[in-house]
């Protein structure tokens, strides 16, 4: 066998056996959620059932049905997204253009508070809510979402920024543009790439945040993780319906990673190799 | 005084504690094509830069057509620049690259196209508008950086070594060209480079910098026959000139331990300089500085001699039919006072 055909088979391999770990729970939860609780619960695991739409039904409109929940959740992140994003890029436009003094040591306290395990903050938080009187609200969750989404999204935006030619935009403010036309018209749309990255990355990281949702949430702010949780009870975890939830809580979160994987694995590369040389 | 196009005086930049420029005073008049010639570090791209307002001077005014634009935003200068990387917006085709400085300032739709059409036809890329700045081939890049620039019709045209990433072919026709276009819109251009024969080709004047200082302004010829300062006189001309420390003393010069007379000097009395002499211009001869040859160079149309005198490399250059002298024999080297430039060894000035 030639080296380049003998190479690619393992690499080809490889790829099946990765692609195995990481499918293998996605389709386990979609068959399970696919069989009654019966079929579930069958010992050995029952390969051919008869497959149902019910627990689907159930989730939608049964008596649990995720679906205010999954408004809460597009509630949470989308204003988390959006705000962060309307934060975080006129900062991380400034910290890649402006020559300042803790420029090179902001980048790692920015990543130092993505090191803090988050089960040490959520106690201060949900007093600190108490105390104004915001837990189970909108505001409060985004507002401590924030806290980390927004640090996190500066940090990868400026590698973007950093990366286009700073004639650029001189080119732009010679042509008359103005600092706000030349970020506008020249500066982000060559920083799409990153933009797009970043919002995915926000979007799923509060779309998926457990934690903080159970303890700062309640009955008025009940994110769709949260609401998954309630298929676990003492007397009985129903199992299927617990799966056809996952599922349909994973749905938008793959759709919008299917709209912009071409972006996401442009911006993870580039980030890759900006992390070595950031300055 | 009427008004200059482009006036500095006085200009200092300092970046921490390192100074770019040490007092910058500079005049260039309407119309002119003005370079400012350089090794790299010397300032003439600060210099550029302030002149389009990118960067502030420290101290100093700089005026344009007698208005004081000191402390205006590059946008309200009526400027334009090309930059050495061209700095085109790659999301954007040719043609709204080109529309962009119109756009900017309001201009109408149907005005935008008639005069990106103009632009793009000048410098001959109208039949590219559609593509992007990635789809285009260096030339057609920098032609396209140079229609952004003259599709508003700037007061100024400032150019950073805009030939710089072109080879070596297309950078001798764009030279030309540019000089050409200069002409025919009739607008002040202050071109930036250390391609000194391009500075030479293009410049109505030019003024030489050398560490964040300008020791010499004037026509190409001037600068080149008369050099200001040693320095000027080391970097200017290809190969350089040939410069040998001597002692000047009633009539005689010494030079590398041989005595000779040069009644031309004796005017100087008796002091160090250093004797400077385009390799043009040095002629074997039977009298004269007893010199080795080292090593013979066919260039073509002409062939350089590389001679030692005592330590220092001499370099001659002779036309092509000369006679040409044998390697590691002895010859004399005969200093023509006319083609002799004398510098003071100290100070460095031209004596």
């Amino acid at each position: 066998m030639k080296p380049s055909v003998l190479r690619s088979t393992v690499l080809l391999g490889l790829s099946l056996v990765m692609l195995l770990v990481w499918v293998f729970p996605v389709a386990w939860g979609l068959v399970t959620s696919l069989k009654t609780e019966r079929d579930v619960l069958a010992y050995p695991p029952a390969v051919i059932f008869e497959p149902t739409l019910a627990n689907y039904h159930d989730v939608f409109f049964g008596g649990a049905s995720i679906v205010p929940n999954l408004v809460s959740s597009l509630i949470v992140s989308g204003l988390t997204t959006a705000l962060t994003m309307l934060f975080a890029i006129p900062a991380a436009y400034a910290l890649a253009r402006l020559q300042l003094p803790f420029k090179r040591g902001a980048g790692f306290w920015v990543l130092a508070t993505q090191m803090l395990p988050p089960v040490g903050l959520v106690i201060p938080y949900f007093l600190l809510l108490r105390r104004i009187g915001w837990t189970d609200t909108y505001q409060g969750l985004v507002l401590v979402y924030l806290t980390f989404a927004l640090p996190f999204a500066i940090w990868l935006l400026v590698s973007y920024f950093e990366e286009i030619p700073r004639e650029m935009e001189e080119a732009a403010l010679l042509d008359r543009a103005g600092r706000l036309r030349a970020l506008w018209h020249v500066v982000l749309p060559q920083a799409k790439g990153g933009i797009a990255v970043t919002v995915i990355f926000v979007f799923l990281n509060s779309w998926n945040e457990f934690l903080f949702a159970v303890v700062l949430g309640g009955n008025t702010v009940r994110t769709v993780t949260v609401a998954m949780f309630n298929f676990i009870s003492l007397e009985q975890t129903q199992w299927a319906r617990l799966a056809a939830a996952a599922m349909v809580g994973m749905a938008p979160v793959i759709a919008l990673g299917l709209i912009a994987q071409k972006h996401i694995v442009k911006g993870l590369t580039l980030g890759a190799v900006k992390g070595g040389g950031r300055r | 005084m009427s008004a200059a196009a482009v006036s500095l005086a006085g200009i200092v930049k300092r970046h921490g504690a390192v100074t770019a420029l040490a007092g910058i005073d500079l005049e260039v008049a309407p119309g002119e094509f003005f370079s400012l010639l350089g090794p790299s570090g010397s300032g003439k791209t600060t210099t550029l830069r302030i002149l389009a307002g990118l960067e502030h001077a420290d101290e100093g005014t700089v005026r344009m057509n007698g208005k004081d634009v000191t402390a205006l935003e590059p946008g309200a200068r009526d400027v334009a620049m090309v930059f050495q990387s061209y700095a085109l917006y790659p999301h954007m085709t040719v043609r709204e690259n080109i529309a962009f400085p119109l756009r900017m300032t309001g201009v109408s739709r149907r005005e935008t196209e008639k005069a990106v059409q103009e632009a793009a036809a000048r410098v001959r890329i109208d039949h590219l508008l559609e593509r992007r700045p990635g789809q285009l081939s260096g030339g057609q890049q920098q032609r396209c950086a140079l229609a952004r620039a003259i599709v508003r019709q700037p007061a100024l045209f400032l150019l950073d070594e805009p030939l710089s990433n072109l080879d070596a072919k297309l950078r001798v026709e764009t030279r030309v060209e540019l000089k050409r276009l200069q002409r025919a819109l009739n607008v002040t251009a202050v071109y930036v480079t250390h391609d000194q024969e391009e500075a030479l080709s293009l410049s109505d004047r030019l003024a030489v910098f050398m560490d964040g200082r300008i020791v010499q302004v004037g026509t190409p010829e001037a600068v080149f026959s008369r050099p200001a300062t040693v320095d000027v006189a080391g970097f200017l001309g290809n190969p350089p000139m040939n410069l040998l420390p001597a002692r000047l003393e009633a009539g005689r010069a010494s030079v590398e331990g041989t005595s000779i007379s040069v009644p031309s000097l004796a005017g100087l009395g008796r002091r160090e300089v250093t004797l400077g002499i385009r390799p043009s211009a040095v002629k074997l001869a039977a009298e004269g500085l007893p010199a080795t040859v080292t090593m013979c160079e066919a260039l073509g149309e002409d062939f350089y001699v590389d001679l030692s005198v005592g330590e220092r490399l001499v370099r001659a250059k002779m036309v092509n039919g000369a006679e040409r002298p044998a390697e590691r024999s002895q010859v004399r080297i005969r200093l023509e006072p006319d083609a002799l430039h004398v510098f003071d060894r100290h100070t460095g000035l031209r004596l």
